[in-house]
């Protein structure tokens, strides 16, 4: 087995400067916000350094953006790092805080041999901005170790991983602190010296411990990882310094986002109708929208004009400072059927969807309706609304059998105030409702006003007389 | 002839009948013949705004626009519905042969959605016909309009109040509706763009509440105070 090792040096400020806007110079601090813990190229260059107290780092670069560390946060930007290797690596390893670790061996076939896959990592981490070293070893250990110490070569031979491992200094080879000082004190400088040491002998002066932890550097006790397994869903989330309060701000890191989207779709072979967009605020509740589309969609083109208008329509409560996108909802890719060859036919399926998606993003969900009948006696209950659907190919049966009605219905009844000039057909008496307690009892007439329209009225039980729809 | 007439001859904001050549514009029947004629034998205007201008409902002013409704929604075209002032009535559209999974309610309050959702269903290829109660809009909406029809090629009818018809208007059909003595429809072309105005046809709109006018009514017997009457 050849493991591949990925230590990043500084992911939480690789994710920083990935979220969007461009700010000078970057340090993430330590949680009680004392000393720095990571600096950006521009604030090395200006003099901050790993480790320096932040008022020196401030009284240095006045204009420092700050960022405080947060664990839950590392390791979730960790797992966006896992999400996106699995696509090239099946066997992946979480190495909190800052590691990932992936079983090559088995690719080196696939890819056409190890620099190919070293290749293509390489190429992967530069196309995402990723500062990571890269470590080869034959055990998980050695490979952490190679990498961390940014010693990693592309070689799949032992010995020559055994070597670089030789030459290591002990401060680097992440002993606990107390035995790193007896090991010293026995005289011993680097990893090597300490290979050669007899087994039995290291076991009984130092402990098993620091055995167990050589020979699985070595190889020579197994090391069994727990491989990580994909999310179902997809998440995203963009993390800002400076809080954003215009629409416009959100555009530029949704364009990635959506664009990470679109790929992990692809790649899924799916598609989706449904995202989820949280808006973390400093203070208060977070705003959640829910952009719908119509029909099943994987382009981020399209997403990003949805959520777009929804921003204009809804304006923010309050500056934002995180962006978080969620899809859980997975849909089957339609295959778009009945196309000619040279596809000169319009796609009017995708074009209704795209219409109807755009229409309800800004009107809302309920402003789009469609009628259909339902079966009941009582004018008032004989349709129903429903929500949009894509039109059926299905041919609706004849409407023959349905009885002669008006054009308009009118919202409630309203009282006739004048006498009909001409009356046509009637008495039809509607008579029902008496099953749900909704009983009408009623004579409708067709006739005609004054002013010409004709109208269908009513008399009911109670002697009252009633406009109920117009025939327009 | 006079130096001052050849003068305006030149000028070319001053329009002359004669140059005027007859303009085939895509057009959807009516379903009317007696209006198809008064239309130029064409109908509705495709790709252009259509006004109708009426005071009140219950005339046979949807019964004009069934025949065009019933045929674009069989075709598979979408019908759009957008702030009809009263319900719809599903199940007498479905008794007139309408496809209703076709045709689609939009209610909006905000006049900015109503021109933006129009503009929308205007331009897009799967809308067949927009019928829409604006309000009131100003010429340059109406404008707005025109331009978004002409980049689709739907029928587009727009119904408004009879006093517009003093207002001018870009549409390129304007029709004024009033009823008749005998529950028909008189159109009276208001503007007909490639063609004078003026022309009146009166259409039988009976059969829209299963009426014949020559016959006597049917009225079984009337249950009211003959008083009332």
């Amino acid at each position: 087995m050849l493991w591949l090792h990925l230590h990043f040096p500084h992911l939480l400020l690789d994710h920083i400067r990935h979220s969007g806007e461009s700010v000078a110079a970057l340090v993430i601090v330590e949680g009680s916000g004392q000393t720095v813990m990571q600096a950006c190229q521009t604030a090395r260059n200006l003099g901050v350094k790993v480790g320096m107290r932040l008022k020196t780092a401030i009284s240095l670069v006045p204009d420092l953006g700050i960022v405080r560390a947060d664990q839950p946060q590392e390791a979730r930007i960790l797992e966006d790092q896992a999400c996106w290797l699995y696509r090239y690596a099946a066997h992946i390893v979480l190495v909190p805080p800052d590691g990932l670790l992936a079983e090559i061996g088995s690719l080196q076939r696939m890819y056409g041999g190890l620099p190919a896959v070293w290749r293509t990592i390489e190429e992967v981490l530069h196309e995402r901005q990723l500062t990571a070293w890269v470590g080869i070893g034959h055990t998980p250990l050695a490979a952490r170790l190679i990498a961390r110490n940014g010693l990693g070569e592309c070689s799949s031979d032992t010995g020559r991983i055994l070597q670089i491992l030789g030459k290591m200094p002990l401060l680097a080879a992440e002993f606990d602190g107390r035995t790193c000082t007896r090991l010293q004190r026995l005289g011993l400088t680097t990893l090597g010296e300490v290979f050669n040491l007899p087994p039995t002998e290291m076991a009984r002066r130092l402990s098993p411990e620091t055995l167990a932890y050589i020979q699985k550097i070595q190889g020579a006790r197994p090391d069994p990882q727990a491989s990580w397994q994909p999310p179902h869903y997809f998440r995203q989330q963009a993390d800002f310094i400076q809080d954003i309060e215009h629409s416009q701000g959100l555009l530029f890191p949704l364009r990635r986002m959506l664009a990470e989207l679109e790929k992990d779709l692809c790649w899924r072979q799916q598609d989706t109708d449904c995202l989820l967009l949280a808006l973390q605020h400093r203070h208060g509740e977070p705003t959640h929208l829910r952009i719908r589309t119509s029909g099943p969609e994987h382009r981020a083109e399209a997403f990003l004009n949805l959520i777009s208008l929804r921003l204009e329509q809804q304006p923010f409560q309050a500056p934002v400072t995180s962006l978080r996108l969620t899809v859980k909802r997975f849909l089957e890719q339609e295959v778009p059927g009945g196309q000619d060859l040279l596809g000169e036919s319009q796609d009017l399926n995708e074009a209704w969807h795209t219409l109807m998606s755009r229409l309800q993003a800004r009107l809302g969900d309920t402003a789009l309706t469609q009628l259909s009948p339902k079966p009941d006696h009582r004018p008032e209950r004989a349709w129903r609304t429903s929500e949009v659907r894509p039109p059926s190919r299905a041919t609706t049966a004849s409407a023959d059998q349905l009885p002669r009605r008006p054009l308009w219905l009118l919202q409630g009844p309203q009282p006739l105030t004048e006498t009909p000039k001409a009356w046509f057909t009637g008495p039809e008496r509607i008579s029902g409702g008496w099953w749900d307690g909704q009983r009408v009892q009623r004579d409708y007439y067709i006739a005609q006003l004054s002013n010409g329209q004709l109208a269908w009225v009513f008399r009911d039980m109670r002697e009252g007389w009633f406009i109920h729809g117009w025939f327009g | 002839m006079s130096e001052l007439l050849n003068t305006l001859m030149k000028d070319a904001r001053v329009w002359q009948g004669h140059r005027h050549n007859k303009t085939t514009q895509a057009a959807e029947p009516t379903g009317y013949q007696a209006l198809d004629n008064q239309l130029g034998g064409l109908g509705w205007p495709r790709g252009a705004l259509s006004e109708c201008l009426l005071d009140a409902l219950g005339i046979g002013e949807l019964t004009l626009l069934m025949p065009l409704m019933q045929k674009l929604s069989q075709a598979g075209k979408t019908v759009f519905w957008l702030n009809p002032p009263h319900t719809p009535y599903a199940p007498a559209l479905a008794r007139e042969g309408i496809k209703l999974d076709q045709v689609i309610m939009v209610h909006t309050e905000d006049k900015g959605d109503i021109l933006w959702t129009l503009e929308n269903c205007l331009r897009s290829p799967v809308t067949g016909l927009v019928i829409a109660w604006p309000g009131k809009l100003a010429a340059r909406e109406i404008r707005r309009l025109q331009l978004a029809a002409e980049a689709g090629s739907n029928v587009c009818v727009l119904f408004r109040e009879r006093h517009y018809a003093e207002q001018n208007s870009p549409a390129a059909l304007r029709l004024d509706l009033v009823p008749d003595d005998q529950q028909g429809l008189k159109v009276n072309v208001v503007k007909r763009r490639g063609s004078w105005p003026g022309q009146r046809c009166s259409l039988a709109m009976t059969h829209r509440a299963g009426l014949l006018h020559h016959e006597s009514p049917r009225v079984v017997q009337g249950p009211w105070p003959v008083a009332a009457r």
